[in-house]
């Protein structure tokens, strides 16, 4: 029955059990944990780390790794925060677009580094991250932005609903986190364009033989990137008001492990962004539940999101070895026996 | 014949000093099947990728229809209908077999009609006589089913140059049939089809014509039914006897020191059996793909053998790795000198020392660098390295010394076989009579050599013996005095 499935629905339909299944064993523990303060507090936070994890996961299906995500919404929470202390009158869609341009900006010099240079994403983002952060903390001199200097519609652009039924709160915030991944999905499913960022990462030589752009993907995986980590710094301006030099610090465990856990595979050339969406829902549920379960202390919850990434490596890398050993072994056998039928 | 779809009008290439392509023309018309044959590093890989926009030509012309043409990348050569599929097939493992196909088509919709394509997909695939599910991942496919993937993504790009570069090297007898019945239908329905190959069984079961290249020049073209077999082995190895080094007497003496009965390893060789007496030079020749190297692998333990029996002075040894080998007192000298051959970032004493760290290692692993230093200096002087310091990286070094470093890597381990694969590849002519009186110095000393060559002319001259392989096999035997090119060719080749 399971081969009849395609490997990306399997996953999904396996994080989807995990999910159910982490939920069911807290709302056991923890009492009064399902509620609807619960779902909206999650829905908030697993929105902003979605969308980082989205652009990761562009970069990642090219064989690359964006570790500056996290200094880049801390660069541009701050930075948008500062412009708008400073004009409280910019009309909200400059500021959104202000957000997500100085994103791909940053993003830019990545994809300009790694795709142009041809050096290794791993050490290009692991230098700009501290780079940039350190631009960050340069400028900031220090100081912090403060929810007092925002206009008022910058809060309240978190706070707001699109919907509300009994108690569950749909966030305006969570509506654009979820076009964003049906945007991305429908991209990457069913535009040529989307394909090739596949194709450069199952196979940069034959990508290369194919007559594919393999610099320019891998470049615009980066801006991509670096524009939906501007996004995110804006909903993290909004969400949080205080802004210090530290913000955004960890996304890129958490976009990564979004990443990893929700199926894309590390070396490149598959994956699903609904997969990221409900990897991203999973490690914030875990997350934000262990805080409340008084048996485990706070400081364990870095490690068991280690934990989780490397479970989800270490099972996804079992799964699908087995799922093609199966499958070779039966087209072999099918093929014996169509030799068979010929001869 | 009419007007040629493709002519190639004389290109050159150079890769710095080498000269890869030198004035070759060659012209492609509408349904035939032109083959092309030549040694080992006779140009035809680099003139096919000048034809498909992965080199461009140094000088000289690409004309398609007759109007000058300049590919700038794959993509340009394909838009221009010119696509090559290749011996390891270049499919994506994680797409589909139909985006496979689609992939590089640029004149489809953005959006992706997956029905659509699946349904076209299948509809090519089928013209292929096969049946292979457009919904399948590629990665899952066989060889030869990843192969008629590649074809159908040349079908679908409305080809009008096909170039099968050694297609059937990795295909069974029942798959390169089906091959040849595809590339006989693409001609027949007008496409130019280019076959590279070394069997020349095909070439005579499948060509109209049929061009030789040697040395990176185009030697000629012909109807393939007015050429024999032994005429174009004569036209591929045919050279003046000036660039000849002169043969030296023999030094073998009578005890083997390696003797291999029956070695084979699934999928690579099959029924090795040779031996290699103290002394002695032994030269394994023949073509790219008859898995010579696989051989050197499975005697060094890199890849070791599944069954055989290997024997050194007598005495049945169990070989499963390079650390086995070595205690054995095997040597093996890559003929990937920057992958497995040199630490080229390392120093050259370092280089040298490093196989026989043991001898310069004292206590708590303190490693004694005067000692090395010493010994290294002894290697520079024996095979006259010219390096200015010895503390100096190996990557600083010219091709011909970087290759004394690693003789005198192996050297310094004292063994008792040396197995030398493809010595004097890119390194220039004097650096080559060294390495060959450093050969011939060894075997005086009593070390059975087994030598890895394609350069016919260094395998002559050097070689008390000469083995060929071809295809996992060893077809022949000559001893050196009276081995020509044309008879070891012919023998690799598998003419009869």
């Amino acid at each position: 029955m399971f081969d009849r499935i395609p490997a990306q629905t399997l996953r999904i339909l396996i994080l989807l059990a995990v999910f159910a299944a982490v939920v069911l064993f807290f709302s056991a523990v923890i009492e009064g944990y399902l509620n609807a303060r619960l779902f909206n507090r999650i829905s908030t936070s697993v929105a902003i780390v979605a969308m980082i994890a989205v652009g990761q996961a562009f970069v990642v299906l090219t064989r690359n790794i964006d570790l500056s995500v996290g200094s880049v919404v801390g660069c541009v929470a701050y930075f948008v925060g500062g412009l708008l202390a400073a004009w409280p009158g910019m009309p909200p869609v400059l500021v959104v677009a202000l957000a997500v341009l100085i994103g791909a900006g940053f993003g830019a010099v990545n994809g300009l580094f790694v795709a142009r240079f041809g050096l290794p994403s791993i050490i290009v983002t692991l230098a700009t991250l501290a780079i940039f952060r350190s631009v960050l903390v340069e400028s900031s001199d220090g100081s912090s932005i403060t929810t007092d200097r925002l206009p008022a519609w910058v809060p309240g652009f978190a706070q707001a609903n699109a919907a509300e039924i009994g108690g569950l709160q749909l966030r305006w915030m969570v509506v654009v986190a979820l076009a964003v991944v049906i945007l991305a999905h429908v991209f990457l499913t069913r535009f040529r364009a989307g394909r090739q960022f596949f194709a450069i990462g199952s196979n940069p030589d034959a990508a290369k033989f194919a007559g594919i752009d393999g610099a320019r993907t891998v470049f615009w995986a980066f801006v991509l990137s670096g524009a939906l980590a501007g996004l995110a710094g804006f909903m993290f301006l909004s969400r949080f008001g205080n802004i210090t030099v530290v913000a955004g610090l960890g996304f890129e465990l958490k976009s990564v492990g979004a990443v990893v856990v929700g199926g894309v595979n590390i070396f490149g050339g598959s994956g699903n962004v609904i997969g990221v969406l409900i990897g991203a829902a999973l490690i914030d549920l875990i997350d934000t539940s262990l805080v409340r379960w008084e048996l485990v202390s706070e400081f364990w919850r870095e490690a068991v999101l280690g934990l989780l990434i490397l479970a989800a490596v270490v099972a996804d890398t079992l799964l699908s070895r087995r799922l093609m050993a199966r499958r070779r072994r039966m087209a072999a056998r099918q093929g014996t026996v169509g030799a068979e039928k010929r001869a | 014949m009419t007007e040629p779809v493709l002519e190639m009008r004389g290109v050159s290439k150079s890769f710095g000093a080498t000269e890869a392509l030198r004035d070759v023309s060659l012209r492609l018309f509408p349904g035939e099947i032109h083959a092309l044959v030549g040694e080992n590093g006779a140009g035809k890989s680099t003139l096919i990728k000048a034809m498909t926009g992965i080199h461009q030509p140094s000088a000289g012309a690409i004309l398609i229809d007759g109007c000058e043409v300049q590919f700038r990348d794959t993509g340009a050569a394909q838009r221009a209908g010119v696509a090559a599929i290749y011996q390891e097939p270049m499919v994506f493992p994680d797409l589909s077999v139909a985006e496979n196909i689609f992939i590089s088509h640029r004149d489809r919709p953005r959006l992706i009609d997956w029905k659509a394509m699946n349904d076209e997909a299948e509809a090519i695939i089928a013209r292929l006589g096969v049946a292979i599910d457009p919904r399948r991942q590629a990665g899952e496919l066989t060889l030869a089913e990843q192969q008629s993937v590649e074809i159908a993504r040349a079908i679908s790009l409305k080809v009008r140059v096909l170039i099968m570069d050694e297609p059937s090297a990795s295909l069974s007898d029942h798959e390169v049939q089906r091959l040849f019945g595809i590339a006989r239908a693409l001609r027949d329905e007008g496409v130019a089809v280019l076959y590279i190959s070394h069997r020349l069984e095909e070439i005579f079961a499948l060509s109209d014509r049929v061009s030789v290249m040697r040395d990176g020049r185009h030697i000629s073209t012909r109807p393939t039914a007015e050429t024999t077999q032994a005429g174009l082995i004569a036209e591929m190895v045919g050279r003046d006897m000036a660039g000849r080094f002169a043969r030296m007497p023999g030094q073998a003496r009578d005890e083997v020191t390696l003797r291999v009965t029956g070695l084979s390893r699934e999928g690579a060789f099959r029924d090795v059996s040779f031996a290699v007496r103290a002394g002695e030079i032994v030269c394994l020749s023949g073509l790219v793909g008859a898995r010579r190297t696989d051989v050197a692998l499975a005697l060094f333990g890199i890849a070791p053998a599944d069954a055989g029996r290997i024997e050194l002075a007598g005495q049945a040894v169990a070989i499963a790795s390079p650390k086995d080998a070595m205690r054995l007192g095997i040597a093996y000298v890559s003929e990937d000198r920057r992958r497995m051959g040199l630490a080229l970032g390392e120093s050259i004493a370092a280089n040298i020392t490093l196989p026989a760290l043991d001898r310069y290692t004292r206590a708590f692993g303190w490693i004694d660098r005067l000692r090395e230093l010493a010994d290294a200096a002894d290697f520079r002087r024996k095979l006259n390295i010219k390096a200015a310091s010895l503390t100096a990286p190996a990557g600083t070094l010219s091709g011909g010394n970087q290759q004394k470093v690693m003789l005198a890597k192996w050297l310094n381990m004292g063994p008792k076989v040396l197995i030398v694969d493809e010595p004097t590849r890119g390194i220039d002519i004097g650096a080559k009579a060294e390495v060959h009186a450093l050969l011939r110095a060894l075997a005086g000393q009593g070390v059975a050599i087994l030598v890895i060559s394609s350069d016919l002319p260094e395998v002559l001259s050097l070689a008390d013996r000469v083995l060929v392989m071809r295809e996992g096999r060893l077809a022949g035997e000559f001893p050196g005095e009276t081995a020509t090119d044309e008879a070891v060719m012919r023998v690799a080749v598998g003419a009869v």
